[in-house]
């Protein structure tokens, strides 16, 4: 199975640049997701590397080998749309074969592995069904198989749960794990789903406006993003983010927030004095009833599916989102305060928008500037 | 609601009559026609009450024309299978161009190619006449004047853009993406042209086929211009009944009822393909 | 309960009917709302929801039953004379007409001072964060933008009712969690009744008191969002709420020694001291050897004295972690809310507390109980 290698692409319509110096490695057998906005750009560069787009610039190397001027077929590519790209005209089994009747296998041999994958996705009982005759999951089901058959050696999977109900994308989140590993494929995955990137990558390369702002484990974009932008692209609810003004004195570093102090990490000392932005997840964040909570009056309860969130807003007018496990105690409406996990505090600087590193311990971001 | 309703169906049926009557009665009142003797059609007031005969159809057959002054040869038959031949030829011609340069305009997107595909279209605006009389010119000069092959290449100026037009609007709704799978699976471009997009616009090239069938057959300048009378389909053909003894009523009804048989056939089982090609269309992807 | 404000009696909802493609859209639908109360119905496309809201507003007619407000039958009226106010999932507003424009339209009727308008648009605009967008018009805002500024047109109103359909659908994702506590602490403080038509369960469950879980015309349950979580009246509501999905598995029940067993599949048993169930449902049971059970993924403990599962998948999501494991001859998913680290293929202990098990006639569907009592 090749390692997967993107060297300075870029992709241009017209005048609009979509891809902008893109970069990337995946190793080999590992699952790499693109996460971005719509718009971003990721289709386009799963269409670069599946040879459907061709860039103006730049490398796509699989196992070592250019593939800019290899045609499609030839590339050794597995790739599952986003609108399932069923050939109407085929029956599913038809589709899942196609991959495999182009290698001209026998059709002993096309049968059985169609019937394999088939089974793998629990869909060997609609095999003989036109696409127009499945259900939207077995629609989706149908078009993994089809991307699996030929058990390529690399993956493209381009937001395959996007059109499936909430329900089987949970499902097919927890079975997709497995049936990759099964695979031992290099996958791709493309998602707009914070939760899907989290949860199948073992690297997310966050892609914004055609370039990729930052790249690395789903710890890494959770808990250090690179940036505003990013830390509110991951999370639900999303991050509070808090003008702050971040002072010291013998107790260290720390802002105010509604005249109380919440200590900061005493690697951020070059930040003080700066416009800076806090920004507090809404798990870091508890009612607590002691004096040295900052005192907010509750807006709304709003019970969210294993959690409860709750809107507050402190006495400077500033909402915050909190969140806990659902079934937890809390008061639920009036005056109470709440405590910040200071540890899990982020700084950005207000100006360039990037998280400002601590500077003990050399963390380095992975930022790709 | 319900009253209402009623009212609506009762205006919305009266409507479709009246249409139905205005379209319809032409050919209902032709058919009449091809079924009298000159003499009955002529009568005055025009009556609906007359004895059928098939006299008309049996002189067109045999081609003997009879009339009371003399009895003259005509050649519909003859006519009847030019127009065939014509018609099949261009549309089979302009289907083996047409198909793939309608793909080629749908799928790549080349400098000058929405140029290309307009000009191609732009020569159904211009007037016939205006390509006429160089044509003739050239078609002498080279030997084409009067033969099929020269005809055949000249009824492409009508079914080659209508062709282009309306697959490469079918080509286009196919979405990329089922190509591209097809593709990455591991198939050759013309694999793919062949086993996704052909078979998937099929509806719509049979459809544009059948149109440009139906617009050749009913070409009438360029076979009166370029064509003798052994090359002359039906639609110049029905000039002969028109004899220095009077105008021959009964069999140029009949004649016209012969030779808008087979396309009138083809309209109605176009109808229900369109139907069909339109619903399949709806379920692409 | 007190004095409903809007009472929905055994309404009946036909398409075509009598048609050969006659649709029994919504059946026999009873439901009583009280003023100031949100309430959501939720189901997925088709389930009669939207028909539900429409013959409220007045765009379907009703074919049997009755609606009334505040006691006062409007189902045969016009939608003018209703006094609701609607937000439409498409949007619908006036293409001509700017964002402000489009809000203050509905303020009309009241023929305000125009200050008074100006002061309540910019407070709902301020409120759905749409006031950079005010003089736009809304072809040139963004589809989150326009479902904004077509909620805000529905809220600004002064109604005895107010209805949105799908009202979030298109929020962007970071604004949604905000957005759902600022709407929800606005309706509250003004006292608003609205209903809302959703498939999101999230967005059901946040906003609303009570949820009409609705499917196949047939309304399922109506509840508090505890009480549809923590006791739900069959398996599809079971099955239906709760992200994730509730465990459900075919069971066995055996009683002997003053133990109660649930043999699942796979050789797997869970066994019960008897007197963790009360008498009635030991009783139930006794009458049911087959039936089926549900255990919330939250309520799943893993315990190294449980019965063993094999992970197959541990994802972590930032703020909880969603762990999948093959047992009982199927998989279970378990939900922790800190990072949990077993990897795939490590083997685990469930234990599944009685308190938790809800158990289902796997015949009708319907509860039989919730934890140690019949539900």
């Amino acid at each position: 199975m090749p390692e997967l290698r993107i060297e300075n692409l870029t992709k241009r319509f017209k005048s609009e640049t979509v891809l902008d110096d893109v970069g990337f490695t995946v190793e080999e057998g590992r699952t790499l997701v693109l996460f971005g906005p719509s718009g971003s750009g990721k289709t386009v560069l799963l269409r670069c590397i599946a040879g459907a787009e061709e860039p103006e610039d730049g490398h796509i190397l699989i196992g070592g080998h250019e593939m800019r001027e290899v045609p499609p077929e030839h590339r050794g590519i597995g790739m599952a749309f986003q609108n399932f790209a069923l050939f109407p005209h085929m029956t599913a089994f038809d589709n899942i074969a196609s991959p495999l009747a182009a290698r001209k296998l026998p059709r002993d041999r096309i049968r059985e592995d169609v019937e394999r994958v088939a089974k793998l996705l629990k869909i060997d009982h609609v095999l003989s069904h036109a696409p127009r005759a499945l259900s939207n999951g077995q629609k989706q089901r149908t078009a993994l198989a089809r991307a699996l058959a030929a058990a390529p050696s690399l993956l493209l999977l381009d937001d395959p749960l996007r059109n499936v109900d909430a329900k089987l994308r949970f499902e097919m989140r927890l079975e997709l794990p497995r049936l990759l590993a099964d695979q031992g494929a290099t996958v791709i995955y493309v998602t707009q789903d914070y939760k899907e990137a989290m949860a199948l990558g073992d690297r997310i390369a966050v892609l914004s406006a055609g370039q990729i702002t930052q790249a690395g484990t789903p710890e890494d974009i959770y808990r250090r993003p690179a940036s505003i932008e990013i830390a509110r692209l991951f999370g639900d609810p999303t991050i509070n983010l808090l003008d702050v003004v971040p002072e010291k004195d013998g107790g260290g570093v720390f802002v105010r927030l509604s005249g109380q102090r919440v200590p900061l990490d005493g690697g951020l000392e070059a930040a003080v004095g700066k416009d800076c932005v806090l920004g507090l997840r809404p798990e870091s964040l508890r009612f607590a009833e002691s004096q040295d909570g900052i005192p907010v009056t509750i807006e709304a309860e709003t019970p969210f599916n294993e959690k409860t969130v709750t809107l507050v807003v402190t006495e400077r007018g500033r909402e915050i989102l909190i969140s806990r496990p659902a079934g937890t105690e809390a008061p639920s409406e009036g005056k109470t305060s709440i405590e910040v996990e200071s540890s899990e505090a982020l700084l950005f600087d207000r100006a360039t928008q990037s998280r400002i590193v601590p500077d003990q311990g050399g963390g380095t971001s992975e930022a790709a500037a | 609601m319900d009253h209402m309703s009623l009212t609506e169906k009762w205006l919305r049926g009266i409507a479709l009559t009246l249409v139905v009557l205005f379209f319809m009665f032409p050919i209902f009142w032709i058919v009449l026609m091809s079924l009298q003797t000159n003499e009955t059609i002529l009568r005055s007031p025009p009556s609906m009450v007359f004895e059928p005969t098939l006299k008309n159809y049996v002189a067109i057959i045999t081609g003997k024309l009879d009339s009371h002054v003399a009895s003259m040869d005509i050649a519909f038959m003859r006519n009847l299978w030019n127009s065939i031949l014509l018609s099949v030829c261009s549309v089979a011609v302009a289907l083996l161009l047409g198909v793939p340069a309608a793909y080629a305009f749908a799928r790549h997107k080349f400098r000058g190619s929405e140029d290309i595909a307009f000009t191609l279209l732009s020569f159904r605006f211009a007037p016939p006449l205006l390509v006429l009389l160089p044509l003739t010119i050239y078609f002498q000069d080279i030997g084409l004047a009067n033969t099929y092959f020269g005809l055949i290449w000249v009824y492409q100026l009508i079914c080659l853009p209508l062709i282009l037009w309306i697959v490469r609007g079918y080509f286009e709704d196919i979405s990329p993406d089922l190509e591209n799978a097809y593709r990455i699976a591991g198939h050759s471009w013309l694999s793919t042209f062949r086993r996704i997009a052909l078979p998937l616009a099929g509806p719509g090239i049979a459809a544009a086929g059948l149109l440009a069938f139906i617009f050749a057959w009913n070409n009438f300048i360029f076979a009166l211009v370029l064509a003798s009378a052994d090359k002359q389909p039906v639609t110049v053909g029905a000039l002969a009944f028109v004899t220095a003894s009077g105008i021959q009523y009964g069999q140029i009804a009949a004649a016209v009822v012969l030779s808008i048989a087979p396309t009138l056939a083809l309209a109605l089982y176009a109808q229900r393909y369109l139907v069909e090609g339109l619903s399949l269309g709806a379920v692409k992807g | 309960m007190s004095e409903a404000l809007l009472e929905l009696r055994s309404v009946d909802k036909f398409y075509n009917p009598g048609g050969a493609n006659e649709v029994h859209a919504v059946r026999a639908f009873d439901m009583a709302v009280s003023k100031g109360e949100i309430v959501a119905l939720l189901g997925s496309s088709g389930c009669g929801k939207t028909s539900t809201l429409r013959m409220i507003a007045g765009f379907e007619e009703v074919s049997k039953g009755a609606i009334g407000v505040n006691g006062r039958e409007i189902h045969r009226l016009a939608p003018a004379k209703r006094n609701v106010a609607m937000a439409f999932e498409g949007y619908s507003l006036y293409p001509p007409l700017t964002v402000r424009d489009n809000i203050a339209f509905a303020l009309k009727s009241l023929s305000l001072d125009k200050r008074e308008v100006e002061r309540r648009v910019g407070e709902i605009a301020q409120l759905l964060e749409i006031e950079d967008v005010l003089e736009r018009y809304p072809s040139s805002i963004s589809g989150g933008q326009q479902q904004r500024a077509s909620l805000g047109r529905a809220l600004i109103r002064d109604a005895d009712l107010h209805l949105l359909d799908e009202p979030m659908g298109q929020l962007e994702p970071q604004l949604r969690a905000l957005l759902r506590g600022r709407i929800k602490h606005f309706i509250k403080e003004r006292g608003l009744t609205a209903i809302l038509v959703t498939h999101d369960q999230t967005e059901a469950n946040a906003l609303a008191d009570r949820i009409a879980v609705m499917e196949g015309g047939v309304m399922q349950q109506f509840d508090t969002p505890a009480n549809l979580k923590d006791r739900p009246a069959n398996l599809f509501t079971g099955a239906f709420i709760g992200e994730p999905p509730m465990n459900v598995f075919e069971a066995e029940v055996r009683s002997d020694n003053g133990r109660i067993n649930f043999g699942l599949g796979g050789g797997v048993a869970l066994d019960y001291a008897e007197n963790e169930f009360s008498l009635a449902l030991r009783a139930a049971l006794a009458k049911k050897p087959q039936v089926t059970i549900g255990v919330r993924p939250h309520a799943v403990r893993i315990s190294s004295e449980g019965a063993q599962a094999e992970v197959t998948a541990n994802q972590w999501l930032g703020d909880q972690t969603h762990i999948a494991a093959r047992f009982a001859g199927g998989s279970i998913v378990s939900v922790e809310h800190e990072r949990t680290r077993y990897a795939k293929g490590d083997v685990i202990g469930v234990v599944l507390d009685s308190a938790n098990l809800h158990v289902f006639d796997t015949e009708t569907g319907a509860a039989i109980s919730h934890g140690g009592a019949l539900a």
